[in-house]
This record gives C-alpha cells, sequence and structure tokens, in this order.
C-alpha cells in the first residue's frame, strides 16, 4: 500500500466516521429512523481491504455501517434517502440503510437474515468465474454471523469450485451483547479455514498496511483460480450494536476509545509526514461539507410515492 | 405428434434451453454423471460438459442461494431440489433470497432462477412427499409451475427459463412415466393461462398433476351415469389465472378443488376465499375441497391411500353435489 492509497483510506474513514455520527445526530432528533449499525471502529480494516479491490470487484456486506459504500463513492445523500423513504433511495424504500446498492459501483447489497450473502457470494462466484473472469467478489460479515449454517456450507462450495470469493470476517467480539468466547468453540474463525482446505489468516483490522497486504494476497489468489481466503480481521466496535444501545453487557465499554483506530492513522500520517494537521484539517472539512451537501439534497427530495411499496416484486 | 414421458419432457425442454442460451447452467445433488435420482436429467453432461451441469454437495442452502447469486449476475441457473420438500430446508434462500432478493434491493437484480422440485408420491416418508406449492403461492416474488402433462411440462419449463423472475417448477415424482403428445420445437406455455381440461355443466373440479389425473379418471366414471363436470388445470399458481376459474363457476355454479396438501391454508383455501369475494353470486352449491386432513403424509402405501383424495372420493364428492 503506497502513501496515495493510505490517505485515501484516512480520507474515506474520516467520511464514513462523519457521517455515520451525523446520522445519529439525525436519527436522535427523529429525522431519521434509529436503524444505523455504527461502523465506527471497524471502517479502517474495511476501507483498507477494499482499497486492495479493483473498482470492478464486487461486494456484498453486512450490516455493520456504511464504510463499504462510501469506500466505493455511493451517493451520501442517495444513503440518506435510503434512511428517509425519499426519492433517491438506492432500494427506492425496500430496503433502508441495511440493503444500500449500487450494482455499477461493485456493491451488491446485503441480505438481512444474517450470513445470507454467504450462499449468494457462491452464486456471484460462479457468474464471474464465467463471465467475468479476473474479478472477484468480497463478502464482509460478522464473527457472530459466522456461526450460521451457510457459512459452512458456502466455504466448502466455493472451495470444492475454487471461485473467486474472499470471506473477510471482522471479529469484533461481540454479537449484539453475546461475547464471541461464550458463542463460538474455536479461538479465531479464521482458524476454521483448515476445515475448507482454505487458507485462514488472522491480521490486526487497527492496521489498514496489514489489513490491505492479506487482502491483496487473498485476492491475487482468488484471480488466479486458486479458490477462497478466510480472513478474520480483529476489530473493535467502539459503540454499540444500534444506535440505542446502552452496552449494561459491556465491562470494557469506557475504555474503548483507546482502541480507536481512526486518531492512530491519523497520527501515523502526520508522523510520517505524509500528512500536515492542515491537511487533516481539510480533509474534515471536506468530508463535512459533502454531509452537509447530502443533508440538504435529502431534506430537499420528495418522499416516495406509496404505490412504491407495490414495484420491484418481480422483473 | 411425438410422444414422450413427463420425464423426457423435462430433459427436451432443459437440453434445447441449454443449446438455446448458453447462460443456462443445470445443478444439483447426482444431476450429472447419474443424471439424477429420477434419472431426469439423464445425458445432459455428456451434452454440455461439466460447466454447465455438475453434481452439488448436499448443501440445499447453498444450491439455492447460489442460484440467486448467479442469476443476478447473469446466469440463468436451474437447480433440481432431490425432493420438494426441500424448499422448506432452503427456506430462507427460497423465501427470503429468491423471493425478495429484487425487491429489497429496490430492483436492482433480477433472478432468472429456477428451482425444480420433484413433489408428491409416497413411500418416501413425510419429509420426502409433500406438494409443497402452497407455501410458494402464499410467498411474494415466487412464481410458482405444476405441470400436468408431458406437453405442459416441456413448455412451462421452457418458458420458466426464458422467465426474468425466479420459478419455483413443482415435477409430480408419479407422473415422471406418464406418456403424452409433446410437440416439436419452439412451444411454450404463458404463465398464468389455465386450460380447461374437460368441459361440463354440472360442478367445476379445479385440479392439477396426480389430482388432475384421479379427477379425470373419475370425471369419466361420471360421465358414464351422466353426470359431466368441467375440470381446470391451473398449470401455474402465481400467476393464477382467476378469470378462468370464476368463468367455469358462473356456468356449472359449483366448485370442488382437489388437492394433493394439508387441506388448512392451502390452495383450496385461496380458491374459496376468491369465489367468496368474487362469485359468490354464482355459487348454487357450497364450495367443497378434498386435500390431506391435517397431518403429515406417512409412509405405508394404504396409509397414504387413506388421507390422499382417491378417484372414490371425488366421484363421491361430485355425486353428493350434483344429486
Ligand atoms: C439469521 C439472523 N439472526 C439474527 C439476526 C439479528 N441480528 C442482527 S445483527 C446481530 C448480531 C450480529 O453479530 P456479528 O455477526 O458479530 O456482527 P456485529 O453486529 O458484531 O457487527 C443479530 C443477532 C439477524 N438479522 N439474522
Ligand atoms: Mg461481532
Amino acid at each position: 500500500m503506497d502513501q496515495e492509497q493510505l490517505v485515501k483510506v484516512f480520507t474515506s474513514a474520516v467520511l464514513a466516521r462523519r457521517f455515520e455520527a451525523k446520522i445519529v445526530e439525525l436519527a436522535m432528533a427523529g429525522e431519521l429512523p434509529p436503524s444505523l449499525h455504527v461502523g465506527a471502529g471497524q471502517e479502517v480494516a474495511q476501507i483498507a481491504a477494499i482499497e486492495a479491490l479493483r473498482p470492478d470487484d464486487y461486494i456484498l456486506y453486512g450490516h455493520r455501517g456504511v464504510a463499504y459504500m462510501v469506500a466505493r463513492g455511493v451517493s451520501l445523500a442517495d444513503m440518506l434517502a435510503d434512511m428517509a423513504g425519499k426519492e433517491g433511495a438506492t432500494s427506492r424504500g425496500k430496503g433502508g440503510v441495511m440493503h444500500v446498492v449500487d450494482v455499477p459501483k461493485g456493491i451488491l447489497g446485503e441480505s438481512g437474515t444474517l450470513g445470507g450473502s454467504f450462499v449468494v457470494s457462491v452464486g456471484v462466484g460462479m457468474a464471474l468465474k464465467r463471465k467475468q473472469p479476473d474479478t472477484v467478489v468480497t463478502y464482509f460479515f460478522g464473527d457472530g454471523t459466522a456461526n450460521r449454517g451457510p457459512f459452512h456450507e458456502a466455504l466448502n462450495w466455493a472451495a470444492v469450485q475454487k471461485l473467486p470469493c474472499v470471506y473477510f470476517c471482522e471479529n469484533n467480539g461481540f454479537a449484539i451483547s453475546m461475547p464471541t468466547s461464550r458463542s463460538t468453540a474455536v479461538e479465531n474463525i479464521a482458524d476454521r479455514a483448515a476445515g475448507y482446505n482454505v487458507p485462514g489468516v488472522v491480521v490486526d483490522g487497527s492496521d489498514p498496511v496489514a489489513v490491505y497486504e492479506v487482502m491483496e494476497q487473498a485476492v491475487a489468489r482468488a484471480r488466479a483460480g486458486h479458490g477462497p481466503t478466510l480472513i478474520e480481521a480483529k476489530v473493535t466496535r467502539l459503540q454499540g450494536h444500534y444506535v440505542a444501545d446502552q452496552q449494561e453487557y459491556r465491562t470494557d465499554r469506557n475504555a474503548v476509545a483507546e482502541k480507536d483506530p481512526l486518531p492512530k492513522l491519523q497520527q501515523t500520517l502526520c508522523d510520517r509526514d505524509i500528512l500536515t494537521q492542515a491537511d487533516v484539517d481539510d480533509i474534515q472539512a471536506d468530508a463535512d461539507r459533502q454531509i452537509e451537501a447530502a443533508v440538504a439534497a435529502m431534506r430537499a427530495a420528495p418522499l416516495l410515492a406509496p404505490e412504491v411499496a407495490l414495484q420491484d416484486v418481480y422483473a | 405428434m411425438p410422444t414422450r414421458t413427463y420425464s423426457q419432457a423435462i430433459n427436451d425442454a432443459l437440453a434445447e434451453e441449454m443449446r438455446r442460451d448458453e447462460n443456462v447452467i443445470l445443478y444439483g445433488q447426482d444431476v450429472a454423471v447419474w443424471g439424477g435420482i429420477f434419472k431426469v436429467t439423464d445425458g445432459l453432461l455428456e451434452k454440455f460438459g461439466p460447466d454447465r451441469v455438475f453434481d452439488t454437495p448436499i448443501s440445499e442452502n447453498v444450491m439455492v442461494g447460489a442460484g440467486v447469486g448467479a442469476a443476478s449476475m447473469g446466469l440463468r441457473p436451474v437447480v433440481e431440489l432431490q425432493f420438494a420438500d426441500f424448499v422448506i430446508t432452503a427456506g430462507d434462500e427460497i423465501f427470503f433470497k429468491a423471493g425478495m432478493w429484487r425487491y429489497m434491493h429496490g430492483g436492482a437484480h433480477t433472478i432468472p432462477l429456477v428451482v425444480r422440485a420433484p413433489s408428491g408420491g409416497s413411500g418416501f416418508g413425510p419429509e420426502h412427499s409433500a406438494c409443497p406449492e402452497a407455501f410458494i403461492m402464499h410467498a411474494p416474488g415466487l412464481l410458482c409451475a405444476v405441470p400436468s402433462t408431458p406437453a405442459d411440462a416441456k413448455a412451462l419449463l421452457k418458458q420458466a427459463i426464458r422467465l426474468d423472475n425466479p420459478v419455483i417448477y413443482f415435477e409430480h415424482k408419479l407422473l415422471y412415466q406418464m406418456r403424452g403428445e409433446v410437440p416439436d420445437g419452439e412451444v411454450l406455455t404463458p404463465f398464468g393461462k389455465a386450460v380447461v381440461r374437460r368441459e361440463g355443466e354440472a360442478v367445476t373440479i379445479v385440479a392439477w398433476q396426480d389430482m388432475l389425473r384421479r379427477s379425470l379418471t373419475a370425471a369419466e366414471r361420471l360421465s358414464q351415469e351422466g353426470i359431466e363436470v368441467e375440470i381446470v388445470d391451473p398449470r401455474t399458481l402465481n400467476p393464477f389465472d382467476r378469470e378462468t376459474i370464476i368463468e367455469s363457476v358462473k356456468k356449472t355454479g359449483a366448485c370442488i378443488v382437489v388437492e394433493e396438501a394439508y387441506r388448512t391454508l392451502g390452495v383450496g383455501a385461496e380458491i374459496g376465499a376468491l369465489l367468496l369475494e368474487e362469485a359468490l353470486p354464482y355459487l348454487d352449491k357450497p364450495f367443497k375441497r378434498l386435500a390431506i386432513p391435517d397431518v403429515p403424509i406417512p409412509t405405508s402405501q394404504h396409509l397414504v391411500d387413506a388421507i390422499v383424495p382417491s378417484v372414490d372420493d371425488i366421484y363421491r364428492a361430485v355425486k353428493e353435489i350434483a344429486d
């Protein structure tokens, strides 16, 4: 990962962090539904992983935040419209913040049932192998999601078919209130890779360069026709499971802020003279400008017409 | 006109569509090398090669879910489940992924997927004998075909493969060896067009697949006694041709639905509700359902016979109404 890419990851992560904060603010004010699962703490890993993909590679994602979409340049206004049920909504009021879709940007969507995209990713891989060789699909999912049955069926069959799939687990140690240690028999989700005869790699999700490097290898393997890789990034969920979660179940909730990878990345960029404090200020101000413009556009957009509820069931 | 079995007709449809469109792929358990446990896909691997016809692990969730993913990216997968009951086993993938992936992404995806599901019959036990079409008919986003003749088996499947929506295609296990005329060439049965299999004035019977066959046999017997029944074969349950049923009931004033499925909230219940809403003035006799009482389907044949509507049951039900 070169310096330019590292700055790009930082810039996207700043935008994602501030955009989500704005969404929470609007949700608290009652202007948007409180349906976001804030991704704070996990954006650096998510965005660094996407940086290792080409723009023509595809992404299936989980519910943890909107950084995936931000990294791919999906319109912020359209995502706000998704939440507000307004014109411009990428899923036309059907999927909210959970099912943001932008196929030309490679954002294929999300399964509301956790892990549903394991099995979808296999089919996407089958189609890519036949119709768009040299492209790959990455599925981002949580540690809790890894305990669903489709994980097993998909990993096995993707491995058998040597599909161009990358499985990227964001292990934040929790599934809502349930610590991973109480739900999961192995220490690392990546340990399960052995059961599918694919590489399993654990990586520090607060280190964008490390994440990028393991992704680069996994993507190269997938492109070369050698099949999937199971990556597990150890990450920290800085906030509650969803907007209003008070996290009474969490003993570390007052100590997590120091695990935030974003200020660390900023420090690194400044220490290495890649960015000055003035650059950082500019990046933040620019993010805020984009967000304000998006909020204004969302506010100006009309609500989707009621009959839209009847559309899009069939082609 | 050439005659083919129902099973051969399905095989012909698959071969013709795979020849026509290289995006059509076929997979399922034992379908390639062995030709399927019911031998429906025999010879297709040899014709189209392992890239387009392949065996899968015993993984119903990923078989169907991958079908959705592959369809959304431009392939036209035909997935064989070994038994129709397994639409429940792959419930998330059938009802949520196939049925809703397009809707929940605002129409961004198109899912031209066909799931072939061998239904009905007996001797296989409670989890291998059902005709679960009511579950599918109940669910938004899923088209549902129930071919009853070799000609329709072929023409409905060819049509299903060309549609841009997911289709659950039920092929009845007891019909596989049924022989009938199948026109050569490009014949497609449109979805949503029922057919009147027999005309009559006494009562409208709605039935499909093996229950249609039994109804036709009962109708012969009734005809010898001067009772002429009208039999409507819906051919597809979604879309569902309400018009043809209502038109028939206007003529006969009575309706019996015969179905090889649990009675409560079955397809018959839906037809009863339809008649209440839209055809009550034409009904001279109470609406009737012949269905499986709400029990699972047992394995022993004589126990199956005790619960699945028989030719005698149909004969008696018509007599009660006609007398
Ligand atoms: C099949 C299914 N079960 C349960 C839920 C409800 N649910 C939504 S998110 C979540 C926790 C997921 O945990 P994890 O996969 O670790 O992701 P994280 O929230 O930690 O990012 C649960 C239980 C669901 N959406 N789907
Ligand atoms: Mg988690």
